[in-house]
């Protein structure tokens, strides 16, 4: 394990539109601290016979239920006040399925709109009727956000325009109203594989957007137009942390953590070896509700990190071998998948330890 | 002592392809790796190097070919050209497992060969750009995309057989343009692609992460031949038929000389670099095991001129090819199985295919 002082970069220059507004979250529900006692966990992986599925877990590693699926998987959302989860396919994603979240039963598999695809991820109002989901008009390259209701039957109902190219992952701000967006900048087209086809152009931001008239209330970009920025987390009182993945050459080892908190957006980069370690790639971030403790996956790296929020201080450093999806497990540690199938209990008191071993490959994300 | 392993480090950055090739012992360092596997990546970042410079001198032999071509005409100069396209793509498929360093620059390896192209863009692309006889420049080719900038592109305009029963086929005025824009731009493409690699040579040698990378480059490379190249369009993976369009190259009849390239290219460019790993390692049966294994690929490929669609649909070609099959995939399970093992390398799930 390195510990390492932390190192903040400011990007006050790269920060554009910040419009003033303040997100303290002080008047925020703590909804996802008493949500951790009870919850399940779900999972995308690809079977070892080529097939894929979706599992739930309790927070012990085993497994409820399994449900296969016609496609490779990526991330998801439960929604509030029902037992259901969602789960999209991965970029170009052509459908979302809804999941009784206890039994893994498909309730509903809903296809993207003519001339769109999904990228992977989605978010509910807190009432658990709307649905926000990152999607792309791919002839174009538009970056949305398409809005369904869950309450009718996830019928499509608008759709928010972003003005930039490749929303990742999003979550609801604990204000209840705030879209916070990780916009990649990289522009794909399903016709050309997962070709990169922008490397040059490239305006990746961490994006503020009001969830019903769509109003681009922030727009922050990386310290470099090739940072992509495309995994983040918020925390009960609103601070955002942000994962990247760099798309310039790897002899370089720019910052990869993005943090927003106060009004203000800063990076933080870890000194010495620990940089380079993280093979300019962060899988998932993820901000625990119940202390000031974020943990972020490096899968190219093998690495997971725990670090301190408010100071950026490192606190683990562990090497797991093609970790990747990560959340939050009630009492203050984390629950890490692998593409190994591996199932790993992490926190910042102790070592990594193994919690169960499935023949699978966990896919990127832990929901 | 120090001062000496100081020194030895940074000597060592810039004289270790000398250091190598005389069996001098190299100084370990966490951040470079053991001696063993910087000569391995010396022995890789030469080889790779020749194979680079060869792809360039090809290309640029395939350019001289298309132009006198199209100054002059002939079925002469056709059946050359031609062939310098064969010998360039080959030269491609002998480096295509590289699958890091320059090549990643600016989607170098989709611009050599855009593929799979389950939507036929290859021809569509060609068709817009040649429908109203607008002149071709090298700019229009720049900013096409990589469905027009390579090999298949050129390979369409040489070899498919709806595009020269048309009014465009070659020597058309401005399909000839495009034929050699697009080589020029192969050409531009190459001579770079050799020249940057030579640059990122010292960052390649002082990087221990690349000896299990350029490890995973081949077996990823490896799989992709065995499973997508060879085992889909002979119907043995997906939908279970068998269908020449989900091979590469099979306007040119070359789907199977290109694997048979990117084997050789696996024998001679990787191989030699994977040797010296697998015998510091006490694995120098295995490395012998998978030399003959290669042998055996080699020798019983079907000659380099078979072309893939009609052994496709005789039962008593097709059992060859299922021969082939089983060698490919033993060579296969011989590197990204036992080697791969023995090496501790691991070709991640989410590493390799994340989002």
């Amino acid at each position: 394990m390195s510990l390492s002082r932390r190192h903040f970069l400011a990007a006050f220059g790269g920060a554009i539109g910040a419009t003033g507004m303040s997100l303290t979250g002080c008047s925020l529900l703590p909804a996802k601290t008493d949500s951790l006692k009870s919850r399940e966990y779900v999972g995308a992986s690809k079977l070892n016979n080529g097939g894929y599925a979706v599992h739930g877990l309790n927070t012990d590693g085993t497994a409820c239920w399994q449900t296969l699926v016609e496609a490779r998987c990526h991330g998801g959302c439960f929604r509030p006040h029902n037992a259901q989860v969602l789960i999209f396919e991965r970029r170009p994603g052509w459908w979302f399925h809804v999941f009784n979240s206890r039994t893994g039963e498909r309730l509903a598999h809903v296809k993207a709109a003519g001339g769109e695809h999904f990228y992977g991820h989605g978010v509910f109002s807190h009432d658990g009727r709307y649905l926000y989901t990152t999607a792309s008009r791919y002839q174009r390259g538009d970056g949305i956000i398409a809005v369904y209701d869950a309450k009718a039957g996830y019928a499509r109902v608008n759709t928010l325009d972003l003005q930039g190219i490749g929303p990742h992952e999003l979550r609801l701000h604990p204000d209840g109203q705030t879209l916070v967006i990780a916009l990649g900048g990289i522009k794909t087209h399903p016709d050309y594989d997962r070709i990169k086809m922008n490397l040059d152009s490239m305006a990746p931001a961490l994006m503020l957007v009001d969830r019903s008239s769509g109003e681009i209330r922030a727009r922050f970009s990386p310290s470099h137009h090739q940072l992509s920025c495309r995994h983040l987390d918020v925390t009960p009182r609103g601070q955002i942390y942000a994962g990247y993945q760099y798309q310039g050459p790897n002899y370089q080892a720019p910052p990869l953590i993005a943090r927003y908190r106060d009004g203000h957006f800063e990076e933080i980069e870890f000194t010495g070896k620990v940089q380079p370690q993280l093979a300019n790639y962060i899988a998932s971030v993820a901000a625990h509700p119940q202390n000031d403790l974020v943990a972020v996956t490096a899968p190219r790296g093998g690495r997971a990190l725990i670090f301190e929020g408010t100071s950026g201080r490192l606190l683990r450093n562990e090497a797991i071998i093609d970790g990747a999806g990560v959340q939050t497990l009630n009492g203050g540690d984390f629950l890490v998948t692998t593409g190994q199938g591996k199932l790993i209990k992490m926190g910042a008191s102790g070592p990594a330890h193994e919690l169960s071993t499935l023949p699978l490959h966990w896919d990127n994300h832990l929901v | 002592m120090l001062r000496f392993t100081c020194c030895f480090r940074s000597a060592a950055l810039t004289l270790l392809p000398t250091l190598a090739l005389s069996g001098i012992a190299l100084a370990a360092n966490p951040q470079s790796g053991t001696a063993v596997e910087q000569q391995a990546r010396v022995t890789w970042h030469q080889n790779i190097g020749r194979g680079y410079q060869a792809l360039a001198s090809d290309s640029e032999a395939l350019l001289q070919q298309a132009s006198a071509y199209c100054q002059q005409p002939s079925t002469d100069a056709r059946n050359t050209l031609e062939s310098a396209w064969k010998l360039a793509f080959g030269a491609w498929q002998q480096v295509r497992f590289v699958d890091f360093g320059p090549v990643e620059t600016n989607n170098r390896a989709w611009q050599f060969q855009f593929w799979p192209d389950p939507k036929n863009l290859i021809a569509r692309k060609a068709d817009l750009l040649l429908k109203d006889d607008t002149a071709v420049n090298a700019e229009t080719v720049s900013q096409a995309g990589v469905a027009v900038q390579g090999f298949p592109m050129l390979e369409y305009l040489l070899f498919d057989s709806r595009f020269n029963d048309g009014d465009h086929a070659l020597p058309a005025s401005t399909s000839c343009q495009l034929l050699v824009q697009v080589s020029s731009h192969v050409v531009d493409n190459s001579k770079q692609l050799a020249a940057d690699w030579n640059d990122f040579g010292s960052h390649f040698l002082a990087t221990g992460s690349y000896t299990h990378g350029t490890i995973r480059a081949a077996m990823t490379a490896l799989e992709v031949a065995e499973e997508r190249r060879l085992a889909t369009p002979m119907g043995l993976r997906g939908n279970g038929k068998r269908s020449v369009y989900a091979a590469d190259a099979w306007r040119s009849g070359s789907s199977l000389a290109s694997i048979g390239a990117s084997v050789s290219g696996l024998q001679d460019y990787f191989m030699p670099g994977l040797q010296i790993v697998l015998n510091a390692q006490g694995e120098s049966d295995l490395a012998k095991r998978i030399n003959r294994q290669f042998g055996e690929v080699r020798e019983h490929f079907p000659e380099m001129d078979l072309v893939l669609a009609p052994m496709l649909e005789d039962d008593n070609a097709f059992r060859s090819l299922q021969g082939l099959y089983v060698d490919l995939s033993q060579l296969t399970t011989l590197i990204n199985g036992e080697a791969a093992t023995s090496l501790g390398v691991v070709r991640g799930f989410n590493s390799s295919d994340g989002d």
